[in-house]
């Protein structure tokens, strides 16, 4: 019995000798950095002209969305920065003015964009707004529940434009970095 | 690095891999009682033999194909966020697997029948066996997200696990039918105590031009994860009790299965001998304390939607929340207690082996081992010196069988010693070098063996490690 614990131990022992390893920084983990940009749209809206025509008065629409994609704990606490893309399209004999508000849970106002759009024919608007890093503060994002949006028709409330289906269409992506670690 | 990180490291990696091991320095060393395990059907020689207790076998295996240890954490200055993107998510796809199997004999022993032609052996050991892997699409997910990746469908299938912790009495007869064939079957009750799959999700995530907005956002899913014995060692643990539940799922008060082992030996002629084995070929049924997770449906979202002209005259609604809503109509989550069968990881060895160099003893041209199970001259089959030949081993996975070839050299140096050499190539190693150990010291039987001895000159870049040891008291009665 004494023979084969020698033996055991003459093995194992053999083995701690032998075996190695290149230095290893387990530490490293802590440098890791998960980041991931997810995009996806937020939303769209459509006024026709048929209904823009019906309202008297300069602004034919005001509503307040519900929004609370942007205070879920899992995005706000780990959101970094973003750009959100809007897009208006304006295809109605009339300029119109759009404005997109952000507001917190006490209505207050954190942020405008206000877009202006010529009759058309005209070109689709495109802007980026970036948030965090060189963009406008992220607590904007962060403290947003609520999206209120605003339409003016800056022109007659009769003309009808020859293009098919004439509308305002306001169309919104984002694309968000989050940092997971 | 200091021996101790390298003992711990190549514990953590030898302790990770133990579940479904391929252990192919251990099947045919016909000196090793253990080696029944592998093949009832081997020809085993002893009149009795008895494991001691926790120590007769232990084993673990632990293997990745794709990435090793040192890839991602050696000390070489590069950024490990460099070393995440290059070596894992630019190199590592589906097929790359992360798997861990050890097992844990705490009874095993053997006796031969008044019958001298029979061998009946028996035991009971704990097994753990998990495999995930690289679930590809979902890392690209996490660590870089979906952002510019229109039209790109992201894989939910991608994600392919199963993991088990058993218990196994097992029961084996081990028959020389004649001097030519030795035919073993052994009979297993598996007593589940945790198993977890997510093997079959299918579906996809992509976005797309929208109809209506800049982007569509589809989901597909058709995802289960399985689970049983979760919830009582949660319940378990919040208790202060976690060894009480163990101990009673272990011991049937957990899930059951029923599973077979078969095997044979054929002497083609004095020299040359063909083995072969099926193991776990069974089943479990998991039905108490298991619960069930699914996501299954599918929807396409474009985002908050109003058409004014439309929704005029509901525009107070809440639209945000008709749309999560929506989503979770027309892909609910859902769990259930459903009871569920799972397949055992069914195993298949086979060897082709020449044995040469002269019988074993004295130099005696006929003195044979004269093994217990020679019942009478026509019996007897002499023990060579040197055994050469070549393995297969194959075992069921999630992604199909997973196969290892091996070549084999044995030495036999007495009735004492016997040294196993072995090279195998499979997924993980094309460079695996095996060796294992027979000592025989009176009745105390004392094996040991462990393979991918390259890897040991730097362990960390090891992508597969796996060892066995154990220790037996044999009898081979009067000789």
């Amino acid at each position: 019995m004494r023979g084969v614990q020698i033996l055991v131990a003459v093995i194992f022992g053999f083995l701690l000798v032998t075996s190695c390893s290149e230095k290893q920084d387990f530490n490293q983990l802590d440098d890791l950095e998960i980041t991931p940009t997810f995009e996806t749209s937020i939303f769209y809206i459509k006024a026709q002209e048929s209904l823009i025509n019906r309202v008297s008065g300069l602004s034919f629409f005001s509503q307040d969305f519900n929004f609370d994609a942007f205070e879920e704990p899992f995005f706000a606490e780990r959101v970094r920065s973003g750009v959100i893309t809007y897009e208006l399209e304006n295809t109605t004999s009339k300029p119109i003015e759009i404005a997109f508000d952000f507001l917190d849970t006490n209505d207050t106002v954190l942020d405008t964009e206000v877009f202006q759009m010529d009759s058309a024919p005209t070109a689709t608007i495109v802007r980026d707004v970036a948030y965090g890093n060189t963009g406008k503060n992220l607590d904007i994002i962060r403290n947003t529940t609520k999206i209120r949006l605003t339409a003016r028709n800056l022109g007659d409330s009769n003309s009808t434009s020859s293009l098919p289906d004439p509308a305002v269409i306001l169309r919104t992506s984002a694309k968000f970095t989050l940092e997971l670690k | 690095m200091s021996l101790t990180k390298c003992l711990v490291l190549g514990c953590f990696l030898s302790i990770s891999g133990i579940l479904a091991q391929n252990k192919q320095v251990l099947y045919d060393f016909n000196e090793i009682p253990q080696s029944l395990l592998l093949n009832p059907g081997m020809e085993a020689d002893f009149m009795w033999y008895a494991g001691v207790p926790l120590l007769s076998g232990i084993s673990a295996y632990a293997g990745s194909n794709g990435i090793s240890v040192n890839d991602i954490f050696a000390d070489d200055g590069v950024d490990i966020n460099v070393k995440v993107r290059e070596r894992a998510l630019g190199r590592l796809t589906p097929r790359d697997e992360f798997s861990v199997t050890v097992q844990l004999e705490y009874l095993n022993g053997g006796f031969r029948s008044s019958n001298p032609n029979i061998f009946y052996s028996f035991g009971g050991y704990l097994e753990m066996d998990n495999i995930a892997y690289w679930p590809q699409d979902y890392a690209a997910l996490i660590f870089e997200g979906n952002a510019d990746q229109r039209d790109r469908e992201y894989d939910l299938g991608d994600l392919k696990s199963r993991g088990s912790m058993v218990n196994v009495l097992h029961f084996g007869i081990n028959k020389m039918v004649d001097r030519n064939l030795t035919f073993g079957i052994r009979g297993k009750l598996y007593s589940g105590i945790l198993d977890y799959s997510s093997t079959s999700n299918k579906g996809f995530l992509v976005n797309t031009v929208g109809k209506n907005n800049t982007l569509a956002t589809t989901l597909d899913a058709d995802m289960v994860l399985r689970t049983s014995g979760v919830q009582a060692f949660d319940e378990a643990n919040d208790s202060g009790a976690p060894a009480d539940a163990f101990i009673k799922r272990a011991l049937f008060g957990g899930d059951l299965g029923v599973g077979v082992d078969v095997g044979f030996t054929y002497h083609l002629s004095d020299k040359t001998t063909i083995t072969g084995s099926i193991l776990d070929l069974g089943l479990m049924y998991h039905y108490n304390d298991s619960k069930s997770y699914s996501l299954r449906g599918r929807a396409t979202v474009e985002g908050i939607e109003v058409d004014i002209l439309e929704d005029f005259a509901n525009l107070n609604r809440d639209f945000w929340q008709d749309l999560v809503d929506e989503l979770e109509t027309l892909v609910p989550f859902e769990t259930d207690t459903k009871s569920y069968v799972t397949f055992r990881p069914t195993k298949l060895y086979g060897s082709l082996r020449y044995d040469f160099g002269g019988p074993l003893g004295r130099g005696r041209q006929f003195d044979c081992d004269c093994s217990a199970s020679s019942a009478g001259g026509s019996t007897l089959r002499a023990k060579y010196r040197n055994s050469v030949g070549a393995q297969v081993y194959m075992i069921n996975r999630p992604r199909g069988p997973q196969v290892a070839i091996t070549g084999f050299y044995t030495r036999r140096i007495g009735n004492v010693l016997a040294l196993k050499a072995t090279y195998t190539a499979d997924k993980f190693s094309y460079t695996n070098i095996g060796l294992g150990m027979n000592f025989q010291a009176g009745p105390v039987n004392l094996y040991l063996m462990a393979d991918n001895l390259l890897s040991y000159q730097n362990i960390a870049a090891s992508k597969y490690a796996s060892f066995q040891l154990g220790m037996n008291i044999i009898s081979w009665g009067r000789r």
